[in-house]
């Protein structure tokens, strides 16, 4: 493929993502603090539906050897990472994903997230270097390099060469796990929360700032919410 | 059209996601995000910047900048598609945070964001929608990475809402 067409398939993707995502107020940030915070998975089980049908997807095709696997190192820094992401994504109130979508919709602050975004990954930039753990290349080697905290790549097409079993059987393994959260999940929604207050807080719950002002009927269902969350 | 008069099933729009998204690992690659804000941050940097870009060995190594690097148009995409179904549904409005509170959480979110992706060369959409379904070692630890994040972010969040 050209760079050209790479670029033209990847903008017609995100286009039908943006929509999508606009249209269902899916956002990844709420799939994880309303499950922790108010115990609505309105999003999580949307997460765990997309998540089921990929690796499905991703591990029969890898099976035969076709697609694009992501390859690069894991280590240490893959945990921290993710934490102060996940960190900064609750406080802004936006991942990757929904900023895009909300600068979109003309909202000021998911522009000012995007911007500071941007101006995170530059500061990064400048610490990076050949000789500085953990994003240096000589620790990632594609093996196991403990003494740089770097614990190698290990995918689907790994297993399956180290193995000798089909990918396919291992994506089908995650599959089940994934689907046995979702039931647990759907156990616990029919067991707990009923319905109307439910569907309130989640109409409320993707846009914790720059929006209308929430319904008094939402806000008490939201602070009943925050309150019967037991505190660590 | 029905699409733009109520809102969608999330769980229908992100299967359909997923479907796409398989065709995309076919053809160039799953989906990811932070990548192609790396590379405009690059492309950005290098405008104001000029020559001098290529003394930081991130640029100059890692992340050369260049505009044809197809995930920048994965992130304009998105901000297109989400403009088109905002306009159309009548949801297009500006908005802006009334507190100071949320100023100051959306810069430290933000940064955080941007200095975590680049840590971890993973975001959350390539954590869950990318390496997690490949099976990758690397989506395990970045899950429990964001989940342990979120749980700090979401009592930071919890004391906010109180207070």
């Amino acid at each position: 493929m050209t760079p050209l067409a790479e670029c033209l398939t990847a903008f017609i993707f995100g286009t039908t993502v943006g929509l999508l995502v606009q249209r269902s107020r899916y956002c990844n940030v709420a799939a994880l603090r309303d499950a922790m915070l108010f115990k609505t998975y309105r999003n999580t089980k949307a997460m765990l539906v997309a998540m089921m049908i990929m690796t499905l997807g991703f591990t029969a095709f890898i099976t035969i050897g076709a697609g694009k696997p992501m390859y690069f190192d894991v280590g240490l820094n893959t945990f921290i990472g993710l934490f102060l992401f996940g960190l900064g994504m609750v406080l802004a109130g936006a991942c990757t994903v929904s900023t895009w979508v909300k600068a979109g919709e003309g909202n000021i602050g998911a522009i000012w997230a995007l911007l500071f975004t941007f101006i995170g990954m530059f500061l990064f930039s400048l610490f990076w270097s050949f000789d500085f753990w953990p994003p240096a290349p000589q620790t990632m080697t594609g093996t196991p390099n403990l003494a740089g905290l770097q614990f190698g790549f290990a995918n689907a097409a790994t297993l399956q060469s180290k193995t000798g079993i089909p990918a396919i059987v291992f994506g089908a393994l995650q599959t089940l796990v994934l689907f046995g959260i979702y039931r647990a999940i759907l156990k616990r929604e029919r067991a707990e929360v009923p319905e109307p207050e439910a569907a309130a807080i989640e109409s409320a719950a993707c846009d914790a700032w720059a929006e209308a002002p929430v319904e008094p009927a939402v806000q008490g269902a939201m602070a009943a919410r925050a309150e019967s969350v037991q505190p660590a | 059209m029905e699409l733009f008069k109520k809102t969608l099933n999330p769980v229908a729009a992100l299967a359909i996601i997923a479907v796409l998204d398989i065709f995309l690992f076919l053809v160039v690659g799953a989906w990811t995000v932070g990548g192609g804000e790396t590379m405009m941050t690059g492309l950005i940097a290098k405008f104001f910047m000029g020559g001098a870009i290529d003394r930081i060995p991130f640029w100059n190594v890692a992340f050369p900048p260049d505009p044809y690097y197809w995930k920048i148009y994965i992130s304009l995409g998105m901000v297109f598609g989400a403009f088109v179904g905002a306009v159309l549904s009548k949801e297009f409005c500006w908005r802006m945070p009334h507190r100071l509170t949320e100023w100051v959480m959306i810069t430290i979110g933000g940064l955080l964001m941007g200095i975590g992706i680049r840590l971890a060369f993973v975001c959350n959409v390539s954590t869950f929608f990318g390496l997690t379904p490949e099976m990758n070692l690397g989506g395990y630890l970045a899950v429990s990475g964001i989940l342990a994040g979120t749980w700090v972010g979401t009592w930071i969040y919890k004391k906010n809402l109180e207070g």
